[in-house]
Parts: structure tokens; sequence; C-alpha cells
């Protein structure tokens, strides 16, 4: 929550209430504030149908923050979060964004938004220049795109084309081994959705030229009913299938799918599924479906993660989502970089920032990377595993291999001619 | 764009059975969202553009009686009386305050219960989705009709549809009751001069429409994930039905169904991009060509 | 009324409009020096953002009401020329790079095209079914900015930022410069739509509204007239989209989606329509509430709600509407002390 705002804020919006001539008159205390505690601004989106992003993402930011706190702040400065919903429009993210820098104070920015709003608070970055980290965008053209770039913004998510090249090779080693060759496809209608679905189909089929793709289904993002898909499919008669589906669509598909008996029909690679949103929702979780590690508390299975999932469990009396440990790394990445700094000015933390390898929970070897490059996390734990229908869910989880998958990332930039 | 596809299945009949039933089935269910809304104009003239979030609450009740009870008939009840109330209070308390107001008034009055549901659902029920779990009965195979797929919780829907349907419909032209509100809609100042309550008569149809998207939530919510919000797509999707058949009608709201089952059906299979784009489309050339929509009454 | 009667009310009405111009033209230029000094005042940026937001959603705002509440034309489609004049402009200045004024007209002549089309087809329906076309016609449009994503981005937008090349001295790119722009904008729209609501075609319309079959018994063009001020007003509601755009820099689905026009029925109905500045007064009273309501809480769902019940219920018409009979009731009440 955004409790933690000091005494004084309630003044000022009294203040903004009257009118939004009188916030200038807040202005001279705002600056100082600012010598004691350093504000960090965080649009999300908190209601409507993906309200859980926001709070998991607060969650994560927020337990952190504390640890933060605890042991001196930033660079000697307490932090003070200012958690704000943008209801999911970009319009409203943009303007929030302004105002958290514009009204607020805020020297830095989380922008836990999905999708076209984190290019809207990019828009935003670059016109006032603040320190921003994208925590929940996973659409690889965000930092990929040299055009997209500006050295004030970062990436603490994960890619869909990292994903894409770990699952295309693990899925094209059990099409190898069982002979699956036709496949089907069902992504969302939407960047993400395409996006995913075509570079996992590329690598799938680099890895096994075999494979062909004889369905492509498109349902819309939260549509309802998903009857022609899962029919659709069906009709198709594919050895296997591919989803990115995520959050309660896919377990609405599920849910229908089942009725159907898809799932004993054909082997399904559901790159989403491994995330306890999905995982502790649904009643009927059939066994053995693929899937892409998203946040598991036993992958990577070291105590340093087990332990960072039991404490925020019993903190928030839920297990972390994917968006959680995105937004948790944002502020632990934010906390080293200040160390480094020893400042929390938003230009020297980018300077510290690029090319910062940490210690954390997350990583594939224990460690995160923001890539210098073009200022994106790698090195997260990235892996693919079959699900059962009780903890620990998924039970064995194969390693991605990192470094195929920036040989591949390389090659896929090139081809997109963002290098 | 895919045509190949869309004229290969329509030369196979295997696939042609198949998308055909699978039609049907997006059909009803739609349907039977539909109906409520459609029936709630015919009598009170009003837009109910809250009916998405009696769905809402259908679904939730349903699963939250499910779990504590583990009896299905006890939440599909629950499902659709808890909704008939609420559906009862909200007409009494607030929709009867603007009848005969302009349209935009009450579709203000229902946006502002739009907001007020979804946050409410939200601060009860987290903001995190929920499932309901398909009760162990209608977990078995599913069944091949004619080289149709149907899984058996689908029959009870489409069941559960049609006895909706041919109940109103029979009951709103045989029965006295019936006669009483068709009377109650198109000369309201009559009806209460004869010295019957017209309060009574719209509540009632209000909580009986709100009712049946209750129920229509509640039969849903096996099979779909649970959110706040989660009734604003169906209100679009019911609403083009409602349309297109005709606001009012209820066995244009069946056809309308029915249709938009048909064109998502057929329609993932030739324009899978453009579908939803598909229902847009038509809802337009119904309304330049047919403005009261297939089976409503001529505009006067 | 006999057609005399009418005649004379225009003849009128044409004498007073020239007096009132005058006024109108000055309470403009007032209200923009006004807006212009107001960066002297104050450093705060939150400030200019506001009148820029209010600048976008006004000119829509004001531009629908001259549907609703002069000609009883109720849209629910209104948003889609918003969002056509976001996305025309921007697509504009992403892939062609010519100067901002000409990219700014030949949005105004895409969405001319635009209006023409669509309105041709919806014009011809009534009442509620006008309205559902229009709702049927934006939902179109944004399906198509969704699927077409080649050419919009679809679901992500038109991404990158919209180049703001300087022109005529005016930089864009400064925020203080799109102030003003903004402003300037927002004063010359609305005098333009006053002059059309007090004009003698401004007369038509409000005998449309009151009863097209006298107007039409009168030899008014209904049909046409209602097509004219249906593509006027998208013109308008089209500046407020690329306001919108330039503010955001970039253009996004949701500005084509029927939220935008249930905002602007929303924004008509809390202002008030029988007032020529309901809509701005709506305007300034939604966004405050929104941007306050929003800092205090997440719930801002049910505070709202309640706020458009106490609108709808209890004061049951616009603030601007109270506001003006309230007076109108004073005013007589002193009279007649008087």
């Amino acid at each position: 929550m955004t409790r933690t705002r000091k005494p004084g804020i309630s003044r000022r919006t009294t203040l903004a209430l009257m009118g939004g001539g009188v916030a200038s008159l807040a202005a001279p205390w705002v600056a100082s504030a600012q010598a004691k505690t350093i504000k960090i601004g965080m649009p999300t989106i908190l209601s409507g149908r993906v309200a859980q992003l926001g709070t998991s993402s607060r969650n994560g930011v927020m337990i952190e923050v504390e640890k933060v706190n605890a042991s001196g702040g930033l660079a000697g400065r307490q932090i003070e979060m200012v958690i704000r919903d943008s209801k999911g429009q970009p319009q409203e993210a943009a303007r929030v964004a302004r105002e958290l820098v514009n009204t607020d104070g805020c020297e830095l920015l989380i922008d836990a938004e999905a999708s076209s709003g984190a290019f809207a608070v990019h828009e935003v970055a670059r016109d006032l220049g603040v320190f921003c980290i994208h925590t929940n965008s996973e659409t690889s053209s965000l930092t990929a795109d040299p055009k997209q770039h500006i050295p004030n913004a970062f990436r603490t998510a994960r890619q869909g084309v990292h994903d894409s090249i770990a699952g295309g090779n693990y899925a094209a080693a059990i099409a190898k081994a069982k002979g699956l060759k036709k496949w089907a496809t069902c992504g969302p209608d939407y960047a993400y959705g395409r996006d995913t679905t075509g570079e996992y189909t590329t690598y799938l089929k680099r890895f096994a030229p075999d494979v062909e793709i004889i369905s492509e289904s498109w349902p819309k993002l939260f549509q309802p009913d998903y009857t022609e898909v899962v029919t659709k499919i069906l009709q198709a008669k594919p050895q296997a299938l591919y989803t990115c589906l995520w959050g309660g669509d896919l377990t609405s598909y599920i849910d229908q799918a089942n009725i159907y008996a898809l799932f004993s029909q054909m082997e399904v690679f559901a790159v989403n599924m491994a995330d306890y949103t999905a995982l502790t929702v649904v009643k009927n979780l059939p066994k053995g479906i693929h899937s892409g590690n998203r946040y598991i508390k036993t992958y990577p299975g070291t105590p340093e993660n087990a332990a960072w999932g039991d404490a925020y469990k019993a903190k928030y009396g839920e297990y972390p989502t994917n968006w959680s440990w995105e937004n948790a790394t944002a502020i632990m990445l934010m906390a080293e970089a200040a160390r480094k700094a020893n400042s929390a000015d938003g230009k020297k933390l980018a300077e510290a920032m690029k090319g910062l390898k940490i210690k954390s929970p997350f990583g594939a070897d224990g460690t995160v990377t923001m890539r210098a490059e073009d200022n994106t996390l790698v090195g997260y734990a990235i892996g693919w595993g079959t699900t059962i229908p009780q903890e620990p869910y998924v039970p064995d989880v194969k390693p991605g291999d990192w470094k195929m998958i920036f040989e591949l990332e390389a090659e896929w930039k090139k081809s997109k001619g963002f290098t | 764009m895919d045509l190949d596809a869309l004229t290969g299945c329509l030369t196979t009949s295997a696939c042609l059975v198949t998308q055909t039933t699978s039609g049907l089935i997006i059909g009803m269910l739609l349907f039977l969202v539909a109906v409520g809304l459609t029936l709630i104009f015919g009598v009170l003239k009003v837009v109910n553009f809250s009916h998405g979030a009696f769905y809402m609450f259908g679904a939730y009740f349903a699963m939250t009686t499910y779990q504590l009870s583990g009896s299905f008939a006890l939440a599909m009840l629950a499902g659709a009386v808890g909704t008939a109330i609420i559906g009862l209070i909200f007409e009494r308390g607030f929709m009867s305050r603007v009848y005969g107001r302009d349209v935009l008034m009450q579709l203000l009055v229902c946006y502002a219960f739009v907001l007020i549901f979804d946050d409410v659902v939200r601060m009860v029920w987290g903001p995190e989705f929920k499932s309901m779990g398909m009760p162990s009965a209608f977990q078995v195979m599913p069944l091949f009709i004619a080289g149709g797929v149907v899984p058996p919780y689908y029959l009870l829907l489409i069941g559960v549809a049609l006895v909706a349907a041919l109940v109103l419909g029979l009951g709103l032209a045989r029965t006295r009751i019936g006669k009483v509100i068709r009377a109650a809609a198109h000369n309201p100042g009559m009806v209460s001069a004869l010295g019957i309550n017209t309060g009574l008569i719209y509540g009632g149809v209000f909580a009986l429409g709100g009712g049946l998207a209750g129920l229509a939530g509640a039969l849903a919510a096996p099979v779909r994930s649970l959110t706040p919000g989660m009734g604003f797509s169906v209100l679009i999707e019911s609403f083009i039905v409602t349309v297109i058949g005709g606001m009012g009608s209820i066995l244009g709201a069946l056809v309308g169904a029915l249709l938009i089952g048909l064109i998502r059906s057929f329609g993932s299979l030739g324009f899978p991009l453009f579908t939803e784009g598909l229902m847009y489309l038509f809802m337009v050339i119904v309304l330049v060509s047919r403005p009261s929509g297939l089976f409503g009454k001529e505009v006067a | 009324m006999s057609e005399l009667q009418a005649g004379q009310g225009a003849a009128l009405n044409i004498s007073d409009a020239k007096s009132t111009r005058y006024r109108d033209v000055i309470i403009a230029l007032i209200a923009f020096v006004v807006l212009a000094l107001l960066p002297m005042l104050t450093s705060s940026k939150f400030l200019l953002d506001f009148v820029i937001r209010c600048s976008a959603y006004g000119l829509f705002a004001t531009s629908l009401n001259l549907l609703v509440g002069y000609t009883g034309l109720t849209s629910f489609g209104h948003g889609m020329f918003f969002g056509l004049g976001a996305y025309g402009y921007g697509l504009i200045m992403q892939k062609t790079g010519v100067p901002i004024p000409v990219a700014f007209v030949a949005t105004l002549l895409i969405t001319f095209v635009f209006a023409t089309v669509i309105g041709a087809i919806c014009v011809r329906l009534k009442e509620i079914y006008f309205a559902f076309v229009t709702l049927a016609f934006q939902m179109l449009i944004h399906s198509t900015i969704l699927s077409w994503v080649s050419f919009t981005g679809g679901d992500q937008g038109l991404r990158g930022g919209i180049p703001r090349p300087p022109f005529l001295g005016i930089d864009l790119s400064n925020h203080l410069h799109l102030y003003i722009f903004s402003c300037a904008l927002l004063v010359i729209g609305l005098l333009l739509m006053r002059q059309i609501a007090q004009s003698p075609f401004g007369y038509t319309l409000r005998m449309i509204r009151d009863n097209a079959t006298r107007a039409s018994f009168v030899g008014i063009d209904v049909y046409r007239a209602k097509l004219t001020i249906f593509v006027l007003a998208a013109l308008f509601a089209s500046v407020g989209g690329m306001i919108m755009a330039l503010f955001v820099s970039g253009a996004y689905p949701e500005f084509a989606y029927w939220t935008i026009s249930g905002e602007g029925i929303f924004i008509n109905m809390l202002g008030g329509v029988t007032t020529f500045l309901g809509p701005m007064v709506g305007t300034v009273l939604l966004l405050i509430l929104n941007d306050t309501v929003t800092r205090l809480t997440e719930y801002h769902g049910i505070v709202l709600g309640i706020v458009i019940l106490f609108f709808a219920i209890g004061l049951r018409k616009g603030l601007m509407d109270f506001v003006f009979e309230w007076y109108a009731q004073r005013r007589d009440a002193a009279r007649e002390r008087g």
C-alpha cells in the first residue's frame, strides 16, 4: 500500500482539491522534503481485470523497500514510494507519471505498467529525462529497438525473445524424442501474444526442422468464451499445442479445454503456466503440461529463493507472482547502484546501473545483470518443466542455456534491424 | 485472413458439424445473458448497462456457495436468487427514479453501479482472478453427436437456456402475469389506472432479468475465470446480440445469439484476427438496414 | 408557432448574434490572455499539464454537446473522432515528416472524409438507434486499429514518440510552447463552436432537437443539417485528439475506445448540456475529480460512482444547469419583489 506516505501529504491533497492553481504553493515544501527522503513514483494498474498486476508489483517493491530503508536507505536517503493507479489506460499512465515527477517531487520512476502503458511512460521518461525502470513490459522492442533507447530507462522484466529461445530449444528436444511434428498455436491477440508465439515457433522450427504449424488461433485478450478456439484446435488434430495465454485467460482456457478432453489428445506447452497465480487457482490442473517458469520458489532451487518466496507469503498471505520478482529486482538494482555511485541522483544511478551485476535469488547462477548494451535484465532464472497438480507444482525444471540465448538473441536483433 | 481454411471447413462435413455445434454452444451461452437484457428493455425501456455486473455477481455468489456447501445446485440457486435480490433493490432504490428521463441519465446511473459493483467485488473477493472448478459429475469425456463434439456440461447449459427461452416466451404470451407485463410495457398509465401496482411489475421484471444474468454467471463460473470487471466483455457481446435481434424481443435475442455464435466459430477460421470486427460490422449492417433489429418492432 | 414567427425569431437572433459575437470574441481574447499569463504566475508544470488535458477533453466534450445538447443526437461513438485525430496526426508525423500545420490540416481532412461517410449512414437513424450505430462504428474502428498491426502498431499504439519539429518559431517539444499552443486551440475552437451554436444554423439545430417534423415542414433539410453538425463536431473532437497525441507523444487504441465516448457523455452530464460552457465546466470537474480521487484511494470506482449518482439522482442535472436555474429563479424573485 501507499500508506508509507509522510503526514504532510494530506495537507497537499486538500490543497489540490481546491484547484490545481494552489499546487504551486506546495512546491517549495516538496523541495525541502527532498533532502531527507527520496520519493520513487510508481504508476501501475490497481483496478480492473489485471489489478493483480498492480498489487503483486507493489508487494514485490515494498518488501525490498523495507529492507533498503532498514539498512539506511538509498545512499542515506529513506525511500518513500508513491504508487498510483493508471487504470490500465496509457494516457492516464503518462499523466500519472508526469504528475508524480512534476507535482509529487518523485526523483525516480518505477514503471509497473503493462503493454502500451509502458511505452507511454517511456515517452514521459524521454521527455522529462527522469530515471525510470520498466518492470512489467515483456515486449522486446521496448529495449531492443535502438529507436526506443534512452540512457535513463531500464527494464527488469523477462523478455519474450529469451523465453522463446529457451522454450523452443526445450520443446524441440521433446518433439524429436516423441515425434511431435504437427503443432498448433494459440496466443492472445495482442502484441505480446503475437510476438511471443512468432518467436517461439521460429526457434522451435530451427531446433526441430520437421515441425510444422498446422493451426493458429488468436483469441482476444480477456475473451470469456474459448469454445471456438478449442474446437478449432481439436479439428486440426495436432500432436502438440503451444500457448502463451496467461493469468485468468489461461485458467479459463484450461477449464474449457478440460471438458473437451483436449489435454489427453496432445502435448501442451504453456509458457505462462508455472506462475502461482495460475497454478494455485486452477482446480483441476491437468498433469504434464510443459511450462516455462514465471516465478516459482523451487526454481532456482536455492535456499535464498525459497526464503524469499516464503517471506513474501508470510507477509502478504499469498505466493509471489512473476511481477513480484521483476519489481523486487528493480529495487535491488537501485540499492546496489546507489551504493556504487554513493548517490541517489537519477543521472548517477543510471551510470552505475549500466552493466551492473548483483546477487539475486532470481538469478540463473545466483546473479542477474543489467546488460549495458541495451539496458535490459539478463541472467534471470529461465527454465522449463512439467506440472503436477500440487506443490511443488513443477518438480523438475530444466534450466535454459543463457549462452545460447545470447547468441540467438544477437542474431534475432540483427534480423530485426536493431543492430 | 485465411479464406482457404474457411472454404476448406465448409466443404468438410466433420469440420462443418463441429464448428456449427460450437457456434450453437457459444450462442446459447450468450443468449442466457442477453435474454435478461432484452427483457428489461422490452418492459422498462431501459438499456441495463449494469447487466454485466449482475453476471459477475452471479458467478461470485455461485463460487462462494459452492466452496462452502459443495453443492452445485445450491450454487446455481444462490447465483440466480442473490442477483435477483440485488436487481430488485437496484431497480426500486435507483433506476425507478430515472424512468422517463433522458436515456443518458439512465445510462449514467447504470454506469455508476458498474463502477461501484466492480469495486465492491474487489473489496470482498480481492483483485486476483479466481476459479470455481468443475463439479466432478461433469468431469467426463465429451459426447460425439452427429460428428460434433459436445461436453456434457454444455448440454446442461443449452438445456437451461432453452428452458429459459420457452418459459419466458410462453409465460409472456400465455399467462395472466405475462399479459400484465406486456400491457405495462405498452401502456403503463392504463395498467396502473386499473389498480395494478406497476412498481411491483417493474421491480419484478428487473429482478427476473438480473436473476437470469446471475444464473448465466453462475453457470459460467465453472468454465470461466472470475475477476472484478469480468462482466464487461460479456455485456458488450450480449448488447450486440440484443441490438441485432431487436431490443425487447426474446426470439430476437435467441436468433441474434446464435448468429453471433456462428460468426465467431466460422469467423475464427476465416478471419482469425478480425473476428471481433466481424461482429461489429454485422451489427452496423443490421442497424442500417433494419434499425429496430431483426425481430424488433418497427420504430414509429 | 407559425412560419412567420419562426422567421422573425431567426431575424431577431441574427441581430442579437452581431452584438454577442463581439462580446464572445472579447471574452475569448481575455480568456486566452489570462491562460497565457498563467505560466508567469506559477512554475507548476502540473497546472500546465492540467490545462493541456482540459483543452483536449474540453474541445471533445463541447463538440459532443453540439450533438447531444443542441441537436438531440445522442452519440455513443463520438470518441472515434478523438481517436482518429490522435492516430491521423501521429501517423502523418511519424511516416511523412511534414511540418506540423500540414499534418494538422491533413488530419482534419481525413476526419472530414470519415465523418462524412459514417455520418451519412448514422444520422438517418433516430434516438437510441443512432446511439447504437455510432457505438458500433466506434468499436469497428477500434477493432481495426487493434488488428491492423503493421500500420497502427496494434494494441501497443504509436510508439517511439511523435516528432515535433519547430515551425514558425513554435517548438512544441518545449512544454511552455505546447501549453500556449493548446490554449490557443482551445480558445479558438470554443469560439468557433460558440459561433456555430449562435448562428441561424445553430437555431435550426435546436428546432430539429425540439421537433424534427416541424423543422422539416418549414423547409429545413433535416438530414443535411444533422450531417453537417455531425461532421463539424467530429472535426473539433479530432482537434482534441491531436492535442492529446501531442501531450502523451503517442496514440493508443484506448483513444478510440468507447470509454472515451462514455467520458465525454459523463462530462456533459456533469457540467450540464443547456449552457454552452457546461461541458467545459464538466471537463474541469471530471479531471479534478479523477486526479484527486486516484491520488487518495484505489477504490476510485466507488467514489466516482457515488458522485455520478449524486448528479443523476440527487441534483438531476448538470452543475451549470443547476447554477443557471438557481440564478434565474433568484432574478425572477428579485423582480417580483422590486
